[in-house]
Formats: C-alpha cells, structure tokens, sequence
C-alpha cells in the first residue's frame, strides 16, 4: 500500500513520495487521467486517492492544475533541443520534431543539472528509430549540429601566434607535430548537412539532399563557432595532424600516396595558410634532435 | 544602508544578463547598478558566455540566481554541482547565491522546472536540514526565492509564506522575494498578497524580483515575457514600505527586447521607491499593451 492508515483515516503519503508521484505524472505523455493510473504512479499513491493530493482552485480542477506543470514540461525539452538541433528542426517541422522530442526524452529524460546536456543522446537515439524522412540525412545533422554545441563549450584555447610560427625554423617543419584547439571537431558526413545548416542559416540556397560525402571542420575563432568545408585530402590531412603525425608524415601518408596528383604544392601551402590564419592550431611542438 | 542580517548591500536596480544583450553590454558599458546571472548557464562552458560573464563582473557587481538547486528535494544533495557553483561565485566575486523553494526532480531525473512544496512539517524539516549542509558547503548564507506555483497541496499545514518565514529562520538562510510570484501565486490560489508580504521576515530579505507574466484567465504563468504589470508595481511599493530599500532585480526571459527597454523596465521601480519614501502618490503608468503586440 502506498498510505498508511492512522485510525480511521489515510496518512498522507511522505515528500518523498509526493515527488515521486508527481514527477511520474509530469512526464507521463498520455492525459493526466492516464498518468494517474500509471503504474509508476500508482506505486507511489493509488489512484483513487490521487485527486485529493492536490486541492482544486476557484476556476481549474486537480488534474487540469497537474496539467499546467504536464504541459510546459515537454514544451521546456522541445525549446532546449530546438535551441542545439535548429536544423535538424527545421527540416523535421514543427510537428515531427516535438514528436520525436516526446519519443528522446521518454528513453533519455535529463539526469543533469543543466539542460545543455539534454541533447547528448540524440545520435544513439536516432539510431534506434527508423521511421523519420532520410533517417541518415537526420543522423549527419545531429551529429554536425551536436559537434558545433561541443565547439562552443569547449574551454577557450589560445591558438598559435604568427611569431610562433615564424619561430619554427625552416628545415624544421618536416619534424613539427601541430596541437588542434579544444575547440576543433573534424567530421565527415554522407550528406551535404553543412550546406543545409548554410540554407537555415540564410547563407547559400538549398543544397540538393542527395548521398555526398562531405568533410567539415567546426572551431571557434575569437569565441565565436565557424565551420569550414574541406575537401577530402584536406580533411584527411588535418585528421593526421590532429592525430599527433608530424607535418612531414600526414603530408607523405596523405599526399603522397593516397592523393597522388590530385594536390597541388601551391594547394597545401594555402590550406596551411587558412589553417593558421583561423587559429585552429594551439601548440607546436618541434622534435628533439 | 543594509536592512538584512548580513549585512548584504541594497545594490540598488539591476537586471539578469542574457546573451542577447552580450554585445550591447561588451561594447557600451551601460550605466547600470548591477547584474544577476543563471548560474547553470556558465558552470559547464568555456565559450563565449563565460568569456562574457568575466569581463561584466569585472565591471559591475554581480549576484548568482540558480534553478537547480533542488532544495526540496528528496534525492541527495549534488555535490558535485555544488562544486561548481562555488567555484563560480568566487571566479566572479558574487556578493550572493540564490535559488529557489523547489524541489526539480527525484531518483536522479530532472524536470527543470521549479515544482511546489507541500507546506508540511516533514517539508519544513527536511528543507531546513538541506539549506544548513548546502550553506555549510559553499561557505555562505544562500536566499531562497518563492516561485510560482500552479497547484497546492491538501497535505499542506502552511502558508507559503509562513513556511519559508520559518525556513529562513532555522535554517538562516536568506529570502528572496519575488513580488511578481507573490502576485502570481495569490491569483492562482486566491490568497492576499499584501499578507503574504506582511509575514515576510524583514532582516531576511535580500533581494527582490520583479516581472511580468501571462494571464490565461483561470490562472497566471510566469513566463518572463512581458512588460510589469501595475498591480505588481503597486506591491512592490508595499513591499518596499515593509521591507525597507532593497536589491530590486527586473527579469526578462521571453521574447526578450532590447537593453534599454529591459534597464528602462528595472529603473520604474527606482520611481517608485523614491515616490513611497517621500509618501507621495504612486507615479502614473501607462497601460502598455503587451509587448510584441
């Protein structure tokens, strides 16, 4: 039994279970009448007793005053999600999206203090259900739009100084390994996401949703995020290096056999040129003799 | 002149820092008395915002408001947020922490929202003995703010008012008094505000907050998002009679509009505090449609 009687009448039920009960209520998606009679409600207060826990008021009933909470309860974990997954949203629609909120947070209700963590599951999730448009196109979305929440919490690292550069000798760079920022995320996709998260964002047309492998890097620049298209041998370079390869082997491993040809000298000077000039590295560390 | 126990300042008329207004604040250095700051917004980043929050509490006081604290609940204390709520109070200097009478979840589970107590000697106690371990902690008093709430408890012996009268007290903690919530909570539960701040104990009371809020007709919500209405100015007035000159703080959380309108919105009560310390007639509002219509 979930009351005690005390004489003749029923205890009420502790805080303990109070909040048990009422949480259970809140996030229960069917009515409030259903939730009531959930078992994990009724493990906590039977439902029959349950309208006498909370009082009615002049103008709305017990279970329409549990619904207040009910409501904004699934609005607050839409407005938290739609704030890191505005693409994913936006191609999903208004109504798909809630109701895909409704589904993650029935398998993964936040468990922290801050709802910026409430997002984090979202790919395992996705890899779960199979019944949204383009499941793999939604998939590379998250993961894009869940990097560049990553890049934008990411400690601030203060990136390399062209003097540092400079002080690199010239017959040195072969040996050099080069430390990405923190905020530095390398992803590869199978669809176009970043010229999608452009289209939302007002910055180029609609990109045709077609299978494309695409590589991206996402980085914070002066605490603002960016993301960078790459093409694949550049994308494969910096994958090296971030890796910890000396700037002479990512070269030779990438260049030199697996692109043969198709990258020019003039091509990687520039790429190290753009690479630096967005601060994407923090240290270099030169080889000891 | 501070009225409290602590001897916490009255910082005079301030207003939360949101990032839609990083950019007005970074680059004009408002004239304002002071910011209050969610603290879970800044605990777990080392981006922008927290970049941000240096450089205002380099020049402005600031006072850190959470609402994750979970005082009510029944789950175990989280030190580790904890943790980082102190660090954060001494990375800027807060001259204090707040948060709410609430609990936010159990078993592990957090809803986010800021759910009523029932008013019970249980309650009572089990609050007291969670705000004395949470002080003892972060090494300072903490203030309690009453939230709104949509719904009462039959189990409940207590007024709110009384209950977190009797809970500051024991606990010695301090109030934060939301006037705007005080107004909210009468109209959904159909109690006398004025009562409600009367039984406010005086030297507990820290800091006050100010807001609008959403009439659906049958009851309020709190959402932040609009202009104060007057009958909320009208016991800010009365609660400034009572209570004496205190930290006054202007929320504005939805459909936020720009920093002067939001400073512009927190300065009215500096008007009213100086028309109720020379017992002159409330200043005269406008009716303002709400904002965004």
């Amino acid at each position: 039994m979930a009351t005690e009687r005390q004489g003749d009448r029923l205890a009420p039920p502790g805080l303990d279970r109070v909040q048990r009960w009422m949480q259970a209520l809140i996030q229960d998606q069917g009515t409030c009448a259903e939730a009531i009679a959930s078992e994990r409600a009724q493990v906590e207060i039977p439902a029959d007793q349950a309208r006498t826990v909370v009082l009615p008021s002049k103008t709305l009933s017990s279970f329409e005053r549990l619904d207040i909470y009910r409501e904004m309860y699934l609005l607050r974990m839409e407005e938290a999600l739609a704030s890191d997954y505005p693409a994913l949203k936006h191609y999903l629609g208004d109504e798909e999206f809630m109701r895909m909120v409704a589904r993650y947070v029935e398998v993964y209700p936040s468990r922290s203090y801050t709802l910026n963590r409430l997002g984090d599951h979202l790919l395992e999730f996705l890899a779960t259900i199979g019944d949204l448009p383009k499941p793999d196109f939604c998939r590379d979305l998250a993961r894009l739009e869940l990097a560049l929440t990553g890049v934008f919490d990411a400690g601030e690292t203060a990136p390399l100084t062209a003097q540092a550069v400079q002080a690199v000798p010239q017959d040195a760079w072969e040996t050099v390994r080069l430390k990405p920022i923190e905020a530095f995320r390398l992803l590869e996709f199978n669809y176009p996401v970043s010229r999608y998260l452009g289209f939302v964002d007002e910055e180029n047309p609609v990109p045709r949703l077609a299978r494309k492998k695409t590589w991206v890097v996402a980085y914070r620049s002066n605490y603002s995020v960016h993301r960078m298209d790459l093409t694949q041998p550049a994308y494969e370079l910096l994958s090296a290096l971030a890796s910890g390869e000396t700037v002479g082997d990512a070269i030779v491993s990438v260049m030199t056999r697996k692109f043969r040809r198709a990258v020019k000298e003039k091509q990687l000077f520039e790429w190290f040129r753009d690479w630096m000039a967005e601060g994407l590295f923090q240290a270099v560390e030169i080889a000891k003799p | 002149m501070a009225n409290n126990r602590w001897g916490y300042p009255d910082l005079g008329f301030g207003i939360g820092l949101r990032s839609v207004h990083f950019e007005h604040i970074l680059k004009n250095n408002p004239v304002i008395d002071w910011f209050e700051v969610l603290s879970e917004n800044y605990m777990d980043t080392g981006g922008r915002p927290l970049h941000v929050l240096d450089q205002v509490a380099e020049r402005y006081p600031v006072v850190l408001h959470g609402v994750s604290l979970s005082v009510g609940s029944t789950d175990p204390i989280d030190f580790d947020y904890l943790k980082k709520l102190k660090a954060l109070g001494n990375r800027t200097n807060a001259r204090w922490v707040s948060d709410h009478l609430c609990w936010t979840g159990v078993t592990g589970l957090n809803t986010h929202d800021l759910l009523p107590m029932p008013y019970t000697d249980q309650a009572l106690r089990h609050t007291i003995e969670r705000v004395r371990n949470i002080q003892d902690f972060l090494e300072r008093p903490i203030a309690l703010e009453n939230a709104s709430t949509y719904l009462e408890f039959s189990a409940s012996k207590w007024p709110e008012s009384e209950f977190i009268a009797a809970l500051a007290e024991e606990a010695d903690c301090g109030i934060l008094l939301d006037v705007n919530n005080v107004y909210v909570s009468s109209f959904n539960h159909g109690f006398d505000p004025k009562k409600y701040i009367d039984n406010i104990p005086k030297d507990r009371v820290v800091q006050m907050h100010l807001a609008g809020h959403t009439n659906k007709g049958t009851h309020i919500l709190d959402t932040h998002s609009d202009y104060v209405i007057n009958t909320v100015w009208e016991l800010y007035r009365y609660a400034h009679r009572r209570l004496g000159g205190v930290a006054t703080l202007l929320e504005w959380d939805a459909n936020i509009p720009g920093f002067d309108v939001v400073h512009g919105e927190a300065l009215k009560a500096r008007q009213f505090r100086e028309q109720e310390d020379k017992q002159m007639p409330a200043p005269e509002l406008e009716e303002i449609p709400a904002y965004g219509d």
